[in-house]
């Protein structure tokens, strides 16, 4: 039986992998574009202005309401139309898609992004208020002040539910399956389909999955070890 | 690698949903499942195969035009169809009156018939066309099937005579005739596959002619190409290229490779007109 994950072109076993590839591409792609709209949200929550609180309010209460793969569904069916709507408006008439790839980074990043959304906000309020206004009294412009009092502080109270949120997108991406790309989810059911042994091909998907987390929980132990150096452990 | 759809973000060159894309640039783009042997699977090195995928090719060849597959997963393959993403289906899909609904289709161009099974010295195998099955069957025999298929409503039907015993699973139905508690099954014969492959169904073999809608209607249409139903010319097209292979035996042959036996399904009547003149 395990003659089936093989390498070459006799077995499963370099498919699987390649597909265990995909599903990482897809993953960090979705996480870090979910990470650059979730610190974005998380900005706009805290806004002064009415319009952006309330645009991020919108964005957080969707994303995380409905399920992930509806989200997935309706960017697969929904973006060609989309696409096609923006490129008639400047003229041009042929059509034209989306691979499934960019669907597949665009739906979990902004599933993901909602999450890191909350996360970030909640690490950042907790950085008291004088801080801030200390650092902008000695002469301090925004982008410093973000750099050098916000996101380390705020780091090490993020990084717990970031590594949750991360863990999160690496499972969402299975979901894309169902637009056929070839991730290590598609590629177990391919297998299991066309050699009629289910068993083998997803146990092999849950070993590699359980694989990517445990490895990137060990980096995400690490970092949060980094970035809690300046903190006594009570 | 399985083909998936563009390779980046990238202008596709077929016009969109409905009219004529296939005849405009050379291209029919066919989805298909890639994971339901022998209709349309997945070789170990990643590549489409199967009957369809022959069959496709075969069809793209008559029809002067380029094949090109897309894989897609089973639940979302009416929707992109119809969305554009290819203009036809070929992935062992069945036709029935909910999906015509939706989309056409063209004549069933293949059917895993119905085959009655029974016990090796069984008095039933020396039977051979369908009238001596039936009246045979008919005086009281002991046949089986699982409830509420479509054997089931075919022996129900056809065979009011006979000794019906249902079954829940196949498996069941195929415990009862291995210890001889019923001596005749009626069922699809890829559901025989199993029992027929195993240990004890070495003893058991088909016997009479295998049924499928052309013989009772009962059996259902058949597997045909998906396409939209705007697209009346490619299914046109489809059609008389299809009852081409059916006539010249192409299409015979192909499921003889793949199924082990005719599994083809001839041009209906009218269409063969179509062909002749």
């Amino acid at each position: 039986m395990l003659e089936l994950l093989a390498f070459g072109p006799d077995g499963w076993g370099d498919e699987m992998l390649r597909g265990a590839a995909m599903t990482v591409a897809v993953a960090v792609l979705a996480y870090a574009f979910g990470l650059v709209l979730g610190t974005a949200a998380a900005a706009a929550k805290l806004s002064s202005l009415a319009p952006l609180r309330a645009l991020a309010e919108g964005y957080t209460v969707v994303f995380r309401g409905v399920p992930e793969l509806l989200v997935i569904y309706l960017f697969f069916f929904g973006s060609t139309g989309a696409v096609m709507w923006v490129a008639r408006q400047f003229g041009y008439v042929g059509y034209i898609e989306l691979n499934n790839f960019t669907i597949g980074v665009l739906a979990v990043g902004i599933i993901s992004g909602a999450y890191s959304t909350e996360v970030i906000r909640g690490a950042i309020q907790t950085i008291p208020r004088g801080q801030l206004e200390a650092a902008y009294a000695v002469g301090m412009g925004g982008p410093l002040v973000f750099r050098r009092i916000v996101l380390p502080q705020m780091l090490r109270l993020a990084l717990p539910g970031l590594g949750n949120v991360w863990q999160l997108t690496l499972k969402d991406t299975a979901l894309i399956s169902v637009t056929a790309l070839a991730e290590l989810m598609r590629m177990a059911s391919v297998a299991a389909g066309s050699t009629r042994e289910p068993f083998i091909f997803y146990i092999t998907a849950a070993v590699l999955y359980l694989l990517m987390t445990t490895v990137s929980q060990a980096g995400f132990a690490w970092a949060e070890r980094h970035y809690s150096r300046g903190v006594r452990r009570a | 690698m399985i083909r998936s759809i563009g390779v980046s973000a990238a202008v596709a060159l077929a016009l969109a949903a409905g009219g004529a894309a296939a005849q405009t640039d050379g291209v029919l783009r066919i989805g298909t499942e890639g994971a339901y042997p022998p209709w349309n699977f997945t070789s170990p090195s990643g590549e489409l195969i199967g009957f369809e995928i022959d069959l496709g090719n075969a069809l793209c060849e008559r029809l002067d035009v380029r094949c090109e597959w897309v894989a897609q997963d089973w639940d979302g393959m009416i929707p992109a169809l119809l969305q554009g993403r290819y203009d036809a289906i070929m992935a062992g899909m069945s036709i029935n009156d909910e999906r015509r609904q939706r989309i056409a289709f063209t004549h069933g161009y293949a059917t895993t018939p119905a085959h009655f099974v029974a016990h090796v010295d069984s008095p039933y195998r020396e039977l051979e066309t369908v009238e001596e099955v039936i009246a045979a069957l008919d005086e009281g025999a002991p046949v089986s099937a699982q409830v509420a298929t479509i054997h089931h409503a075919f022996l129900e039907q056809h065979v009011p005579g006979a000794d019906l015993r249902t079954y829940e699973t196949q498996e069941r139905l195929n415990l009862d005739l291995a210890a001889g508690r019923v001596e005749v099954g009626l069922a699809d014969s890829s559901g025989w596959d199993d029992f027929l492959g195993s240990e004890e169904g070495q003893s058991f073999g088909n016997f009479g002619p295998g049924l499928t809608g052309a013989d009772f209607a009962i059996f259902g249409e058949g597997v045909g190409i998906g396409v939209r139903p705007d697209d009346t010319e490619l299914l046109a097209r489809l059609n008389a290229a299809l009852c081409e292979m059916a006539e010249d035996g192409s299409l015979a042959a192909l499921t003889e490779e793949w199924f082990g036996f005719d599994a083809s399904m001839p041009c209906p009547t009218m269409d063969r007109a179509a062909v002749a003149e």
